[in-house]
């Protein structure tokens, strides 16, 4: 009796292994033509083991959704900033990525030195805050640390100018969060939000809280908060409302990809497990001052 | 014609009323500076007189090499020491200027805002019991306190090459490409 007990603990504990392995190799993204695919790492650059294993999986998952750049969400560096400190908290973790042409656009987090924007592989191109596009999507990289009249005034401009285009922003903190630790940045929402209702802003990316969250859409607008791809605070989430789903046991990362109106992502643990994922469409034309998206086809865990 | 004219001068001056009026609803309360006061146009100019002193040392730009962000910055806070050798704390944000500063500042934590500035404040991990001295080097392991952004919208903007900092209950101005304390105002923050 006490053997078959052992034989079926055995084929318990192997089954699970089965299919989080399965679950390691799953992508559920579909990698349609032409999509902007990208990944959205934050509070990564400890250097430690943690940090190697996040890049692993970005560089497993790369090979079934090839992304073409990372979005860095803030505290991309951590603790010394040397050349060597360089190598192994960004270098060396990423070098296969960079290596098949994946690019790297950088924010700053409360963690970094203002003089990485002059490191040619975070793509700033000297600026403390920037703009690019990708497809139809124009992305803008703000300095949280430091939003003063002149970073809103551009902001308001580059996003007036940014026409019907998908239109996302990231930063280091997040203007939503149900983390125990920092929870929401709510004076910098007082400045940043109505310009993104204003403008039609669909999605925000941040980092700061060491957890995953998805927020629930906040007038219109997808928060996402991807501040544990190095760093990690466990059981640091009190969901609360605002939470629409969410992980802090683990480190994560976030890979995303948008084909037309629909924005797809599926957020992947550091064991390769699916976390969280889902679609969201926003209207065929937006208009300023519009709700800017819809929920669709929504996939909460 | 004048009617036309007239007309059309009305249209304009509606248009740009709306237009004051919605970056108005946008921006929060603040508590702004006296632009006209002498103390913070001479801040200003002090300023300006500083970041004179950055072009001994040729800009930088994007560079794959970590090395030479590095040696950029020493060169760079090899030559500002050099040229403000005596420099001492007061002499850019000067006892007008600083008490111009200490106006908004408390403004900013005694208004409706206060509860969320402070909380800027903690959730930038906020550092305690640095010894700051002008010319020193900022703390550049340690974390950065966010700037609350309503005291952002009340102070004079700086040039790109600087930046307001706050170190523990310290106001600091910092160079942003040296990482220097440039001067501070001790025991502002509350």
């Amino acid at each position: 009796m006490r053997e078959m007990r052992r034989l079926s603990c055995l084929i318990v504990v192997l089954l699970s292994w089965q299919t989080l392995w399965l679950r390691a190799q799953d992508v559920t993204l579909p990698v349609k033509s032409g999509s902007v695919r990208f990944v959205a790492i934050g509070d990564m650059g400890t250097g430690d083991a943690a940090q190697y294993e996040i890049a692993k999986r970005m560089i497993e998952m790369h090979q079934k959704f090839p992304f073409t750049f990372v979005i860095m969400l803030g505290d991309n560096i951590y603790g010394g900033k040397s050349p060597a400190d360089l190598q192994k908290k960004f270098e060396i973790p990423y070098k296969p990525l960079m290596d098949a042409g994946v690019q790297f656009y950088a924010a700053l987090g409360n963690h970094d030195d203002t003089n990485e924007r002059f490191y040619k592989f975070f793509n700033m191109n000297g600026q403390q805050y920037y703009s690019f596009k990708k497809g139809n999507v124009h992305f803008f990289a703000l300095d949280s640390n430091y939003m003063d009249p002149k970073q809103l005034t551009w902001l308001e401009k580059e996003l007036a100018n940014a026409g019907t285009d998908w239109k996302i922003c990231f930063f280091h903190h997040p203007l939503y969060s149900s983390g125990a630790f920092h929870g929401s940045s709510t004076e910098l929402r007082a400045v940043l939000e109505p310009l993104f209702v204003k403008y039609g802003v669909q999605v925000v990316f941040s980092g700061h809280e060491h957890v995953y969250e998805r927020v629930k859409p906040q007038k219109g607008i997808y928060y996402f908060t991807e501040g544990a791809s190095g760093e990690l605070r466990p059981g640091n989430l009190r969901k609360t409302d605002l939470t629409a789903a969410g992980f802090d046991k683990d480190r994560s990362f976030l890979g995303v990809e948008i084909s037309g109106d629909d924005l797809y992502f599926q957020a992947i643990s550091r064991t390769g497990a699916t976390i969280d994922s889902g679609a969201i469409r926003r209207p065929v034309e937006v208009q300023p001052s519009a709700p800017p998206a819809s929920v669709h086809n929504p996939l909460v865990r | 014609m004048p009617d036309r004219c007239l007309g059309a001068a009305v249209l304009f001056a509606t248009l740009i009323g709306v237009v004051r009026i919605s970056t108005a609803a946008a921006a929060p309360q603040a508590a702004p500076a006296a632009p006209e006061s002498p103390a913070l146009h001479q801040f200003t100019q002090s300023v300006q007189q500083y970041i004179k002193l950055q072009k001994a040392v040729p800009r930088l730009r994007t560079t794959k090499k970590r090395e030479e962000i590095v040696e950029r910055r020493e060169a760079l806070r090899e030559k500002i020491r050099e040229a403000r050798a005596g420099a001492k704390q007061g002499d850019i944000f000067t006892p007008e200027a600083s008490e111009e500063f200490r106006r908004v500042i408390r403004s900013t934590f005694q208004g409706p805002k206060a509860s969320n500035v402070r909380k800027t404040i903690r959730q930038g991990e906020p550092l305690q019991g640095w010894h700051l001295t002008v010319n020193g080097d900022y703390p550049e392991r340690l974390p950065m306190t966010t700037v609350p952004p309503t005291l952002l919208l009340g102070l004079p903007t700086l040039p790109a090459e600087v930046a307001y900092r706050i170190i523990g209950h310290d106001f600091v101005l910092e160079d942003k490409e040296a990482r220097l304390i440039v001067d501070f105002i001790p025991g502002v923050i509350p």
